[in-house]
């Protein structure tokens, strides 16, 4: 269970697994950080987060988006993942059809977020749909992600 | 007698002539894919997923003729690198993903009348004093650091907000694609998230294979063309290659995510999530279109900002004026953008939203979008090659419009992976080769990134060019080599 750094021409793919939903997307995150630094200093500042989103795919998607987005406006690297939770959609909003409710996944999580001055890190622009892969399995969860650099 | 083929794998190409091969339409293609290479270059081409990429990239709709593989391709998210998609403006589509996260990521080379001899020396000094200066790297700042007020006004107006802030002079407009301002850019339809990103990296190169270079002319193939673009043999010149930051890169997913949400229809007929597009003619394609205008601006004034300041760090090395270094911007080109442009296709003329995802556009002489200064010969095309590597400038060449709606190569293109490069190279020992042997000084925020730039991952920049000028649609001008690289 964890991650593994996978090639990519240019870019970065993270393939990931987890005993649970809420493993596997800490794991993929932590590849995130992997993607932009080799050593993880013991500084910072746990602080959390929550996405919402209409699709357990999408959720993953906007959950390291969000990371991304939020080391750009922190100028701290998020590290050391956990995922407190993950829902998904209820009976009653799984049936509704209003297209204006709010999105029936969500995620909450916090992270550790390092100093971006305190790093040697590069930056990874951003999340990909590209080749994404979130699947059920016999023991848990598997992901693939591509980032770009 | 059958034409040349060419096995990579599942896909079979057919030679048309020298150097175009063709990826014949079948399935659910809606019209051919092209790969121009020579099979040097084909044989690294077919080593990853670009043939598959640039073949799912033929199922957009409204694809015109073919969709194009440059000789410099390379394996991506959802479009190859490398890449030119034409797709109609009134029946087809607009991909934010066929453009790509760094909404206009391109390059810019500046002239100056410094000889090699008169920086041989202060190759140390200067390369420390351009790193101090122009900011790199994650987390690094911008040149300027702006409210949310300034960024909507550099959305909008792009270079010329920078000249009426000091940070131009008139000359650089008029030596810019589209004089540094993109028409139909609005600032409203980027998202918060994007301008919060944007608002303190104004001006800065950010890092993987973003970098500023000075350069030496070392050759120059054609002296006509050469002289118009101001350019001699010996003369010092700087290369800026970066985009628009996370401003780019937040407006490309928030659009990917809202095609996702209202477009699934289209979304479900194509091979790949990424190349997600809104149709033309939609709200949202009309919505993108704003939104991705407006980060070109951002990028233009983002190298902008980073030439005008590497001004100043020569006014400081040299003890002169950057007026009397002749300091001046020679062109700029995008590679990552999708512009309406107008093409003529089978005697019509049509209107399409032409994708060039690491991609130059490439217009010929006499062709009206090419700048007064360069309309005679051509619009100037800069070939960045790798750190131990010539860069090449070349000149849209006359075939360029016929086919490729008048693009070229963007660079040398990658070979080699980044956790590859890790492990085969270290950064510091690349450092040290590239100065003892080749006299190049090199300083990054990162050893990593300059590992994973090491000259080795890099296809061969000459046999690119070497394609570009036989086919006609980008030739030889002239070729640098460098002599201070800084990067993130």
């Amino acid at each position: 269970m964890g991650f593994e750094l996978r090639d990519h021409t240019a870019d970065v793919a993270v393939a990931a697994t987890g005993g649970s939903l809420e493993a596997v997307f800490a794991a993929v995150a932590d590849g995130l950080t992997a993607c932009s630094t080799d050593e993880v200093p013991n500084a910072g500042k746990r602080f959390s987060l929550a996405v919402a989103a209409e699709s357990r795919e999408a959720l993953l998607f906007d959950y390291l988006d969000e990371l991304i987005y939020l080391r750009d406006v922190r100028a701290e690297l998020p590290v050391d993942h956990r995922v407190e939770s993950i829902s998904g959609p209820t009976v009653e909003s799984a049936n509704g059809d209003d297209p204006t409710a709010d999105p029936p996944w969500e995620v909450t999580a916090t992270a550790r977020g390092v100093p971006l001055a305190e790093l040697d890190a590069r930056e990874v622009k951003a999340v990909t749909y590209s080749e994404m892969r979130l699947e059920n399995v016999a023991d848990g969860w598997e992901a693939y992600v591509v980032f770009d650099i | 007698m059958s034409n040349p083929t060419f096995e990579a794998g599942d896909i079979t190409l057919e030679q048309v002539r020298e150097f175009v091969w063709e990826i014949p339409q079948e399935g659910d293609m809606r019209a051919p894919a092209r790969v121009l290479a020579s099979e040097t270059l084909l044989e690294e081409i077919r080593e990853d997923k670009t043939l598959e990429q640039i073949t799912n990239t033929t199922h957009l709709p409204g694809i015109t003729n073919y969709a194009i593989c440059m000789p410099d391709g390379h394996q991506g998210y959802g479009f190859p690198v490398g890449g030119v998609g034409a797709l109609d403006a009134e029946n087809g589509c607009i991909s934010p993903g066929a453009v790509g996260y760094d909404i206009n990521c391109g390059v810019r080379m500046m002239r100056t009348n410094l000889t090699y001899d008169e920086l041989q020396g202060r190759e140390e000094e200067l390369v420390d004093s351009l790193f101090a200066n122009i900011p790199s790297g994650l987390g690094g700042g911008g040149v300027v650091e702006a409210g949310v007020d300034t960024v909507d006004e550099i959305l909008a107006r792009g270079v010329d907000w920078a000249l009426e802030n000091g940070h131009a002079v008139e000359d650089d407009l008029l030596h810019c694609e589209d004089e540094g301002m993109r028409e139909g850019a609005n600032p409203e339809k980027v998202s918060q998230k994007a301008k919060d990103r944007g608002k303190n990296q104004i001006g800065s190169l950010g890092s993987g294979n973003h970098f500023l270079e000075v350069q030496r002319v070392t050759d120059i193939f054609d002296d006509e063309v050469g002289e118009a673009y101001g350019l001699e043999a010996d003369q010092i010149v700087v290369l800026i290659h970066c985009g628009s930051r996370g401003l780019g890169h937040q407006t490309c997913n928030d659009y990917l995510r809202k095609i996702e949400q209202q477009h699934q229809g289209l979304l479900n007929q194509l091979p790949d999530k990424e190349l997600a597009a809104a149709p033309a003619g939609s709200q949202l394609a009309e919505d993108y279109y704003g939104a991705m205008n407006a980060a070109i601006n951002f990028a233009w004034v983002n190298r902008q900002l980073i030439m005008h300041r590497t001004r100043r760090v020569f006014e400081r090395v040299f003890d002169r004026s950057w007026e009397a270094m002749d300091m001046h911007l020679l062109y700029d080109v995008a590679h990552n953008i999708a512009k309406k442009e107008t093409h003529t296709v089978a005697g019509d003329e049509r209107d399409l939203y032409v994708h060039r995802k690491g991609a130059t556009r490439a217009f010929p002489a006499g062709h009206p979008e090419v700048p007064a200064a360069y309309r005679d010969v051509g619009q100037p095309v800069i070939i960045p090659g790798s750190m131990g590597a010539g860069s090449y400038v070349l000149r849209g060449g006359e075939h360029s419009m016929d086919l490729t709606f008048g693009s070229t190569a963007h660079g040398a293109g990658r070979l080699m992976s980044r956790t590859r490069a890790k492990n085969e190279f270290w950064g510091g020992d690349v450092q040290d080769e590239l100065e003892e042997q080749q006299q190049i000084y090199v300083k990054a925020q990162s050893g990593a990134t300059v590992a994973e730039e090491a000259p080795g991952v890099y296809k061969d920049v000459d046999e690119v060019v070497r394609v570009s000028d036989a086919l006609g649609i980008g030739d030889k001008v002239a070729r640098t080599f460098p002599v201070c690289n800084i990067k993130g």
